[in-house]
């Protein structure tokens, strides 16, 4: 059976979307909620273990979601620009390796 | 005529006048008691917790550990006891028999005449009442925290608390929110217990609970309500703040998703315990003493983290006789966006199970701490907008729980010098 994958959800606002079309990856957004854009970034259960331990407001969402939530926004900005900087959603084992 | 609740007892409001509360304070032994403990003061004298008259003796709390029920056989499932260490209980020289005053924000609150003192094996009534003694589960944690001996007895306000703006319109006690309902003309009502700003998901779950509650009852006029019934208590980081909490929901029937003459917002004091299916079993019985006639249970109903499975409530509540406990369960399915529908559906409607959109009040936190503003269907631009007006108005530019919050905001309720 395939390794779950725990979504972390960039919430694409307007700065965000800026960024991505200069940086020519606003398709890399996906639609959700009847409209917003996002970009997925995807953790397995040690990225999950990790997070949750470094960063102790984010919550896993097991009821609902199965996705990583309450980051705080300078973490996902962080992340965010590391999408933008490698060009790829595949960025955690990267981000992580700081902390 | 006598208002009866739950476990077929009447509520009687358990508060003395002003002249009379000078004069039965005077020469007892004052003593501080924290913010849960003053919440259930709250509860137990206007009604909330009825039959309960005061703190629980040991008879009482042994009742709800072994069997869910008082040692009289009414239903309860959470202790409701007053606790102490053995040295504040030798300090002051209390012994059971005495009556003290227990007071708040260092004014006098209410009496508590002091039948039973005694202890508990503490891990094995966290066993009893949330399944596990493990302390990263916050029940736990705050019951394994209690000081070692406790007090059972009765209590008597003594000290109406004021109520705070903006929370004062939502302070409906028991005797009056049973007027309210028969002012309304509601002959059903079910209740949305909450904790969480409302997005569409927890809208369409009061709609569905709506409908299931109004079954063969007659259209020809509205006969059916949905009371909001908002637990403020204790706060996490993180969590919304309580203004924003109590004010959008209201907000749904001020900007029209309901109307006056289908739904009510109101509060209860209460520290949560997250005890899943036993603090299910809680919930109704206070809200049958609100008078209510049914109770909304989604899934994990007060549940925290994998201690519960999803349906525990629901099969614990189907356990439970209807006279024993005279309230409907209405079982909630999730509700979610389906894109191809274009809406907000039941996961037990739409067949377009690939394309579903599941999504939870901690998603909505996060999309809203991102800097985005949902779309109307997922969450009501009204409500959104108090939200931010509310993180500007009382919470320090934040709508969500933060230290700064938590140091300096007004609180829900004060207590006051008493004034004969």
């Amino acid at each position: 059976m395939a390794e779950e994958k725990y979504p972390i959800n960039l919430w694409v606002n307007e700065e965000r979307y800026d960024k991505l079309q200069k940086a020519n990856l606003a398709d890399m957004c996906a639609e959700k909620l009847a409209g917003m854009k996002v970009i997925q970034v995807f953790a397995n259960d040690a990225q999950k273990d990790k997070i949750l331990k470094v960063f102790p407001t984010a919550k896993f969402d097991t009821a609902t979601t199965r996705s990583i939530e309450l980051l705080p926004k300078k973490v996902k900005d962080a992340i965010f620009d590391k999408v933008i900087e490698k060009q790829n959603p595949d960025i955690l084992d990267d981000f992580l390796s700081a902390y | 005529m006598a208002e009866i609740g739950h476990g077929g007892k009447e509520i009687v409001e358990r508060i003395l006048e002003p002249a009379e509360a000078a004069e039965k304070i005077k020469g007892l032994k004052a003593i501080p008691i924290r913010s849960q403990i003053a919440n259930e003061v709250i509860d137990i004298s206007y009604g909330w917790f009825t039959p309960l008259q005061g703190f629980m003796n040991k008879a009482d709390a042994d009742g709800v550990c072994r069997s869910t029920q008082l040692a009289d056989g009414t239903v309860w499932s959470i202790p409701i006891i007053f606790d102490m260490t053995e040295a504040q209980i030798s300090d002051y020289g209390i012994k059971e028999g005495d009556t003290v005053l227990l007071t708040y924000m260092d004014n006098p609150m209410a009496i508590f005449e002091i039948e039973d003192i005694w202890s508990y094996d503490m891990e094995d009534m966290c066993q009893c009442i949330f399944g596990t003694a493990d302390q990263k589960h916050p029940g736990v944690l705050r019951t394994c925290g209690y000081k070692e001996k406790f007090l059972g007895g009765k209590i008597t306000l003594v000290n109406r608390p004021k109520i705070n703006p903006p929370y004062d319109a939502y302070f409906i006690p028991p005797l009056e929110m049973r007027k309210k309902f028969k002012e309304k003309g509601w002959q059903a009502s079910v209740v949305h217990q909450t904790r969480n700003v409302p997005h569409t998901g927890h809208e369409w779950l009061m709609k569905g609970a709506w409908a299931q509650a109004y079954g063969g009852l007659p259209i020809e006029k509205p006969i059916v309500g949905v009371l909001v019934n908002a637990i403020i208590g204790a706060k996490r980081k993180g969590d919304y703040i309580d203004e924003a909490i109590i004010l959008c929901q209201d907000e749904l029937r001020k900007s029209g998703y309901f109307a006056d003459y289908n739904h009510m917002t109101s509060l209860t004091f209460w520290d949560m315990r997250y005890a899943g299916p036993k603090e299910a079993i809680f919930h109704a019985c206070i809200r049958v003493n609100l008078g209510l006639t049914h109770h909304m249970y989604g899934r994990d109903h007060a549940g925290v983290g994998d201690y519960y499975d999803p349906y525990d409530a629901h099969r614990l509540l189907q356990s439970i006789p209807k006279e024993k406990l005279n309230i409907t369960p209405v079982y909630s399915m999730n509700w979610l966006y389906c894109p191809h529908c274009g809406e907000i559906t039941n996961e037990g409607l739409c067949g377009h199970k690939k394309e579903w959109q599941k999504f939870s009040g901690t998603l909505i936190r996060s999309i809203v701490m991102d800097g985005v503003k949902p779309p109307r269907l997922i969450f009501r631009p009204e409500v959104f907008d108090l939200v931010m007006e509310c993180a500007e108005k009382y919470g320090f530019g934040s709508p969500f729980v933060t230290d700064k919050y938590l140091e300096n905001r007004t609180p829900v309720f004060s207590i006051e010098p008493l004034s004969a």
